[in-house]
């Protein structure tokens, strides 16, 4: 099953050492983090996803709350949370696709952030799944590089 | 005031009169302070390892933080396995880490370590200090984290200009604590309380499982009431072994691999299983799936994140042990137990120990039986890792005193320094720390301290010339290819006593056991005693 965590920790040195420490020590799945300050400075929130049985799920939201710089953790439900994750991804084309490219991006609200000879640098920000989608659906063209924040969450009440 | 002079002061304020340690560089503005404190009295051990499981044995016997202090670099990663070791066991320490300026920090300057990168999992939380204004309000927290939730060890990494820097405050010691990640649940949850109370009402098999959290949690007092007002018998896990006298009817020895076949037949009957301040590790319980299966479990712990990390108990409680066992205590159970009782008894009689230990020297089973019951009714007996430690928690006779051991780490050289701790903490209980020669071997160094201090503490060494748990293993899994374990004839014991003026003993029959070990255990000073046993014996 897919575990969730919205955690919210001190704004301090070592603090993502310490937990992606934790993650790897007792052998926890990261399937993605993401980090960043909140509305107040001294706080950061971070945005795992991890991957595991329930015993496992539920032994990483203990473990994290046992850490003293964790302040807060929630674990979400998918179906009951907005989930978003952005990409930044260049794919090649050639003078018979490009056509094509541009019609899928459009479709699917992708940015086409930058345009080279060869290449586009596309930006697109989805939900999780989406983007797995979108990937798949431009591979027949040639990714050249790809970049994915990981998933940022926040529950809908 | 410069910010050592602040650390001492605040140590005075947590009542610190003892501290354990090894001076360098790095720390020397502390030690400094030290120097000039009136109530703070600084033990040098010989390396540093020692300070902390010397404060180890001090901290476990005050039932208090104690402190350790080191220097920088190899100083401060020379304790890091007495952190490890604390950290297993729960043990309340605070470790002084001494560190380069901080302006050289990250540039692997002389003696530069990174202390709170490669004791992160060893301990419970730490502190790279870098302004000494925030110096009386880190060492109030280290104190009340390692002494409050699950206790353990914290780190204060400390550079040298740090300690040297002038407050540009007023020194105050703060009052209180508030840190907002770190809110120790000690009251059990009502609903899970009452879930707990309606089992044990309903239980006609229960027993209790007593790890070292009950000892930890100061609660072997009201958990031995509990048993003894409601008939509820006890077994213990390694670290647990104390909760109950050997003697007591309700005891039924330590459970696991290495425990009583009895104690673990008694878990296997049993319909309702309490396990109170005990990790459930797997030499304690090898098959958690298959006990899940057969018995209900009762899993209470301080620590959350030890509910169903190796054992899904059918109702988990956190909270501290003393108060749900005073809560406990107030309730009327109405068990009657005494059939259950006599049927654990019976088990106890028909369980046959296929065990035989050799006659030829001494019979280890017999030394530590005989040892531990010529020993004060208070005493502390420390064991170390190894074969030794298997047969003193087999055999012990516990009465009203302490068995200390590292059952979670399992730290070879363990047990002289935190003899050396337990007997600074209480110089009037008889200290008797029991090794093998291995384990000797890798603290034999700490009898300067020991001789220095005048501490006399009895030492015990259970010689068979083998590093002999491993030897036994080579025996069992690798058909008797002894490989990198044979310690020889060495050192000659009898001239290491005379170089630390230690009065020394030695024994090699049982017949000569009785009368070596009154001497022994007379004896005023610190002392030595050798006693050999053959090499051919087993735990198992």
């Amino acid at each position: 099953m897919k575990g969730i965590f919205s955690v919210l920790v001190e704004n301090k040195d070592g603090v993502l050492s310490q937990i992606s420490g934790l993650f790897a020590r007792r052998g926890f799945n990261i399937d993605s983090l993401a980090v960043g300050e909140t509305e107040r400075q001294d706080i950061s929130s971070m945005t795992i996803v991890s991957t595991g049985d329930q015993r496992t799920i539920d032994q990483i939201e203990k473990h994290l709350n046992k850490k003293l710089d964790v302040i807060k953790v929630r674990r979400l439900e998918e179906t009951r949370s907005v989930l978003l994750e952005m990409m930044l991804i260049k794919v090649s084309y050639s003078l018979t696709n490009r056509a094509s490219l541009i019609e899928l991006c459009s479709v699917m609200g992708a940015q086409i952030k930058h345009v080279s000879a060869k290449n586009m640098v596309i930006e697109f920000h989805a939900a999780p799944d989406v983007i797995s989608d979108f990937i798949e659906l431009v591979r027949s063209f040639g990714i050249l590089e790809l970049q994915r924040t990981g998933t940022i969450c926040m529950a809908k009440d | 005031m410069n910010g050592a002079e602040a650390m001492v002061k605040c140590l005075e304020a947590e009542g610190i009169t003892r501290i354990f340690g090894y001076p360098g560089v790095a720390i020397a503005p502390f030690y400094e302070a030290v120097y000039h404190s009136d109530s703070i009295e600084h033990i040098l051990v010989r390396q540093e390892q020692a300070a902390g499981h010397a404060a180890n044995g001090y901290a476990r016997v005050s039932r208090k933080p104690a402190v350790c202090v080191t220097s920088s670099g190899p100083g401060a990663t020379n304790l890091i396995t007495a952190l490890a070791t604390a950290y297993a066991d729960s043990i309340p320490l605070v470790a002084i880490t001494g560190q380069v300026d901080s302006s050289l920090l990250g540039r692997d300057v002389f003696q530069e370590a990174d202390m709170r990168g490669s004791t992160e999992s060893f301990v419970k939380y730490s502190y790279l200090i870098k302004n000494a204004d925030e110096l009386p309000q880190i060492m109030k927290e280290a104190f009340y984290i390692a002494s409050t939730g699950r206790k353990g060890p914290v780190l204060i990494d400390i550079p040298c200009d740090v300690q040297m820097a002038n407050l540009k405050k007023p020194f105050s010691y703060p009052e209180e604590v508030n840190i907002r990640g770190y809110k120790p649940n000690t009251k059990g949850n009502n609903q899970q309380m009452n879930k707990v109370i309606a089992a044990i009402r309903k239980a006609k098999k229960p027993l209790l499982c007593v790890g070292g959290g009950v000892i930890l949690g100061n609660s072997e007092d009201c958990v031995r009431s509990f048993c003894e007002k409601n008939q509820v018998p006890l077994v213990s896990t390694m670290m647990g072994i104390g909760v109950l006298p050997k003697a007591h009817p309700l005891y039924f020895g330590m459970l696991g691999n290495n425990g009583k076949p009895y104690a673990n037949r008694a878990v296997a009957a049993s319909d309702l299983l309490i396990i109170v301040g005990a990790r459930i590790a797997d030499r304690a319980v090898p098959k958690p799936e298959s006990l899940e299966r057969q018995v209900n479990i009762i899993h209470i712990d301080i620590d959350t994140a030890e509910i169903g990390k190796n054992l899904g108990p059918t109702i988990p409680l956190v909270g501290d042990v003393k108060d749900i066992f005073e809560r406990l205590l107030a309730e009327d159970f109405d068990l009657d137990t005494s059939g259950w009782i006599a049927a654990l008894e019976e088990i106890k009689r028909n369980t046959v120990d296929h065990r035989v230990f050799s006659d030829r020297l001494v019979n280890p089973m017999l030394l530590v039986q005989r040892l531990s019951e010529k020993m004060d009714d208070n005493a502390i007996y420390v064991a170390d890792v190894g074969q030794n430690q298997l047969w003193s928690a087999d055999n012990y006779v516990m009465k009203n005193g302490r068995f200390l051991t590292t059952g979670g780490m399992g730290t070879m050289g363990y047990s002289i320094p935190a003899a050396i701790g337990a007997k600074i903490c209480m110089p009037n209980l008889q200290t008797v720390a029991v090794c093998g020669d291995g384990a000797f071997q890798m603290s034999m160094y700490e009898l300067g301290t020991i001789a220095v201090n005048r501490l006399p503490v009895k030492i015990l060494i259970v010689k068979n010339e083998f590093l002999g748990l491993v030897r036994e293993h080579q025996e069992k899994v690798y058909d008797s290819h002894y490989s990198g374990v044979r310690l020889y004839d060495y050192p000659r014991y009898d001239k290491i006593a005379d170089a630390y003026d230690m009065d020394y003993f030695t024994c090699n029959t049982n017949e000569a056991l009785e009368e070596t070990l009154d001497r022994f255990l007379a004896c005023k000073g610190a002392c030595l005693m050798v006693c050999e046993v053959d090499s051919a014996n087993n735990t198992k």
